[in-house]
């Protein structure tokens, strides 16, 4: 049985276990050539990075 | 199974998509619906391996996580629009939906960051799904894929 603390994750934890997952899956899903797939799950990852940093980046000063 | 159904039925080539009726487009529906049912199953039927794991493991890993979190589960009773959104995204993790709802026995609890993330996991494993079920239905019709 999975133990009920075993996702015990932080934000930048949470955020990227959804950026790996997501770009794995938009990878296999949208290419067909092994390379073209790893090509853009590195693309998707990195774009997951920059845009949810960059958010961070402008949401801080109305954070408090 | 995929290849003889391709082979039956020579109207339907990667340009011209089946007519409505067709075996060819019954197949693609079953294709579909077991893809929702079961993730990465439409996907394992027609020999796309690679495909079929990852899309297992992905949806799978996303409803762990987001139950294990204590995101909300949602159910058919819920309150607004909002919760009947939840609860199709939520379903579109097929039998997923069954497993989240089994793993989480002490209930939701988005008072932390964590139980929010869990419930952003759920609903992106159950729209994942659907995403991944279109893509097994579209390529059973003959699509490019």
């Amino acid at each position: 049985m999975i133990p009920a603390n075993a996702f015990a994750l932080t934000h930048f934890q949470a955020f990227l276990l959804f950026a790996a997952v997501i770009s794995i899956a938009f990878g296999f899903l949208g290419r067909r050539r092994p390379k073209d797939r790893i090509k853009y799950i590195l693309w998707s990852f990195f774009l997951f990075l920059v845009v949810g940093i960059g958010i961070a980046w402008a949401m801080y000063p109305f954070s408090r | 199974m995929a290849d003889e159904v391709m082979q039956q039925t020579p109207e339907a080539t990667p340009s011209q998509p089946p007519r409505r009726g067709t075996r060819r487009e019954r197949f693609a529906w079953a294709i579909g619906i077991a893809s929702w049912l079961l993730p990465g199953l439409g996907h394992a039927l027609q020999r796309m391996w690679g495909r079929a794991v990852v899309v297992f493991l992905a949806v799978g890993l996303l409803v762990v996580a987001g139950a294990t979190m204590r995101g909300t589960v949602f159910s058919s009773n819920g309150g607004d629009a909002f919760d009947t959104l939840g609860y199709v995204a939520d379903l579109g993790t097929g039998s997923f939906y069954l497993a989240a709802r089994a793993l989480e026995r002490d209930g939701a609890d988005v008072s932390h960051a964590g139980g929010d993330y869990g419930t952003r996991f759920l609903a992106t494993a159950g729209v994942l799904n659907l995403l991944a079920a279109l893509h097994a239905y579209e390529a059973a019709r003959g699509r490019k894929a």
